[in-house]
C-alpha cells in the first residue's frame, strides 16, 4: 500500500512535470506566433493544438495517478498510524495540490479555459509540486521523509 | 569520358526562347536517342523545367560534342543557331558537375532553396535512366548530386520558412492547428492575395471552405471555383463561432470586424483558437483583436516580414551551403580522375561562359 503511494505519488510529480515543460514550449511558441518573430525555435516546436493536447494528457495523467497515491496514503495512514489523517504538512500540501491539478483538470475539460491560460496555469502548478514535493519534506517537519518511509516500507 | 553540359536557365535567356526550347516529356524518348546516335553522346540527360532546360552529357572526347549540342537545340527549337547560342551556357567539368550539384540543392534558383528541383532533378534522371540512356558516369553524377541536395536541405537553413505571403499564412495556420485538413476556412473578399493564400490552404488539405462576399453573385461565383460554400455577408458573426481560419481581403474603408465581436465569439466558441489572416489595406481586421487569448491575428506586413525574413535566413545559408557543394564536388572529382578521366585535370575549365 505504501509502496503505490509513493510509485503513484511520484509518478503524478513526473507527469506534472511534462505538463509543465510542454505548457513552457506551448508558452513559448504562443509568444513568437502573437510577435511575429520566429525564432530558431520556431521550425522545430509542434504546433499549439498538438502542445495543447499533450498538456491536458499529462494533467489528466498526473491527476488521476496523484489521486491513486493520495488514495493509498489515506489507506495506509489508517493500517499503520490507526488514523486517516494525521495532518501532517505535507498531507495538507497534497490536499492542496489535488484541489489545484482538479480545478485546472476540470476547467480544461469544459473547455471553459484553454491553450494560454492552461499552458500558464500548468507552468505556475508545477510551483506547488515542487513546494510539496520538497518543501514540505525539507522545510517543514514531517512524518514524510523518504527515509522514515523506507523504514515503513521494511516494516510492512 | 567528359561530362559536358550545354542550358539555358531564366537568368540566360527569356521565357519566349525558353519555352521554345523546353522538352515536353512525350519528346524525351526520341530526343534522347537523338542525342546517343546522330549527336554523338555516350551518356544523355535532360533536365526540362519552366526554368532550365539543360543537357548533361558524357563523351569521351570533346571533338566538337559542343557545337552538334547546340545544332541539336537549334533544331529542337527551331531557332537560327546565331540567335540560340548567345543564350546558351555551356560547360565541362569540373564546372558542369558544381552547376548540377547547385541546381539540385536550389541554389541556382529563382526562389532561393526552393525544393520542386530537386524533385525535377530526379525525373530527370529516371527518365533518362528509362530510357537506358545513362551509364556509369551520369548515373553517379546524378545519384551524387541528389544526395548533395538532401545533405545541403538537412544541414543548412536553405529551405527554411515560407517565401511567398500565401505560403507564410498556411505555415502560420499549421503552427496553430496542426494538420489543417480538419480546419474549417472563411475568405471575405475577393482580393487576388486572399485567393492566392485560399488555393495554398487548399492545396494543405483543407477542405472546409465558406466565401463571403459583399456582392452575392460574386460569392457565388467564387465559390462555385473552390467546391466552397457561399455565404451571406450579414452571418459573420455566426461564422466568428465556427470556422478557424479567416482570411479577409475586402477594399473596405473601415475594419469590418470589430474587436466585442471577436472575444464575443470566442467565449461561445469555447477558447477555441481563431487565426486571423488580415490582407486588406486599409486593414479589415481591428488591430486590437491580437490581444485577445487564443486569437492569432496576422496583417499583410506581418506576413511580408515573415516572407523577408525567410528570404534573409536562406541567403545567409548561402556560403554554408556552397562549402557542402564545394566538398561534395571534390569527392566526386576524386572519383572521377580514378575512374573515367580522360587527361591531366589541370587542362580542364569552362569551354564557354554565356
Amino acid at each position: 500500500m505504501v509502496l503505490i503511494h509513493t510509485l503513484c505519488s511520484l509518478l503524478s510529480y513526473v507527469a506534472f512535470l511534462v505538463a509543465f515543460i510542454i505548457g513552457l514550449l506551448f508558452l513559448m511558441q504562443e509568444r513568437q506566433l502573437k510577435r511575429k518573430t520566429m525564432g530558431a525555435l520556431f521550425h522545430r516546436l509542434p504546433s499549439l493544438d498538438l502542445l495543447d493536447r499533450i498538456n491536458f494528457l499529462a494533467i489528466s495523467a498526473g491527476f488521476g495517478l496523484l489521486s491513486i497515491g493520495l488514495g493509498c496514503g489515506l489507506v495506509g495512514s489508517r493500517v499503520i498510524l490507526g488514523r486517516w489523517w494525521v495532518a501532517d504538512p505535507k498531507e495538507v500540501a497534497a490536499l492542496g495540490l489535488w484541489a489545484c491539478y482538479l480545478l485546472l483538470w476540470i476547467v480544461r475539460l469544459r473547455s471553459t479555459l484553454r491553450g494560454h491560460r492552461v499552458a500558464l496555469l500548468s507552468v505556475l502548478g508545477f510551483t506547488l509540486v515542487l513546494f510539496t514535493f520538497l518543501g514540505a519534506s525539507w522545510l517543514l517537519p514531517t512524518s514524510h521523509p523518504y527515509q522514515s518511509t523506507l523504514r515503513r516500507v521494511s516494516v510492512s | 569520358m567528359h561530362i559536358v553540359l550545354v542550358g539555358m536557365n531564366y537568368r540566360s535567356a527569356p521565357v519566349e526562347i525558353r519555352e521554345r526550347l523546353a522538352f515536353r516529356r512525350e519528346q524525351l524518348a526520341d530526343a534522347l536517342a537523338t542525342l546517343r546516335g546522330r549527336v554523338g553522346l555516350h551518356e544523355a540527360a535532360i533536365l526540362s523545367t519552366c526554368n532550365r532546360i539543360e543537357i548533361y552529357a558524357g563523351v569521351p572526347t570533346l571533338d566538337g560534342t559542343i557545337d552538334r549540342l547546340q545544332q541539336f537545340l537549334s533544331a529542337h527549337s527551331h531557332l537560327a543557331l546565331d540567335g540560340l547560342v548567345p543564350q546558351l551556357y555551356c560547360y565541362t567539368e569540373p564546372h558542369s558537375i558544381r552547376h548540377l550539384f547547385s541546381v539540385t540543392s536550389g541554389l541556382d534558383s529563382m526562389v532561393l532553396g526552393e525544393a520542386e528541383i530537386l524533385y525535377q532533378v530526379k525525373h530527370a534522371y529516371q527518365w533518362a535512366k528509362e530510357h537506358g540512356a545513362t551509364g556509369k558516369a551520369l548515373n553517379t553524377l546524378f545519384q551524387r548530386a541528389l544526395n548533395t541536395a538532401k545533405a545541403v536541405r538537412s544541414q543548412t537553413a536553405i529551405g527554411h520558412g515560407a517565401t511567398s505571403v500565401g505560403s507564410v499564412a498556411v505555415e502560420l495556420a499549421e503552427k496553430i492547428f496542426g494538420r489543417l485538413s480538419q480546419a474549417s476556412v472563411l475568405l471575405i473578399g475577393a482580393g487576388t492575395l486572399g485567393e492566392l493564400t485560399l488555393t495554398r490552404l487548399v492545396d494543405r488539405g483543407v477542405t472546409r471552405l465558406h466565401i463571403m462576399n459583399r456582392s452575392p453573385d460574386r460569392a457565388a461565383g467564387l465559390a462555385a471555383g473552390y467546391g466552397a460554400t457561399p455565404q451571406p455577408f450579414n452571418e459573420l458573426a455566426a461564422s466568428l463561432q465556427q470556422v478557424d481560419i479567416i482570411i479577409t481581403s475586402t477594399n473596405a474603408p473601415s475594419a469590418i470586424i470589430a474587436r466585442a465581436e471577436v472575444a464575443a465569439a470566442m467565449r461561445l466558441r469555447h477558447q477555441h483558437p481563431l487565426c486571423l489572416i488580415d490582407l486588406g489595406v486599409p486593414r479589415n481586421i481591428d488591430p486590437a483583436v491580437s490581444r485577445l487569448e487564443n486569437v492569432y491575428l496576422f496583417n499583410i506586413d506581418d506576413l511580408q516580414g515573415l516572407v523577408a525574413h525567410s528570404h534573409e535566413q536562406r541567403q545567409q545559408a548561402l556560403g554554408q551551403s556552397q562549402a557542402i557543394i564545394e566538398e561534395k564536388v571534390d569527392r566526386f572529382l576524386d572519383w572521377w580522375r580514378e575512374e573515367l578521366s580522360p587527361c591531366d585535370p589541370s587542362s580542364l575549365g569552362p569551354v564557354a561562359a554565356p
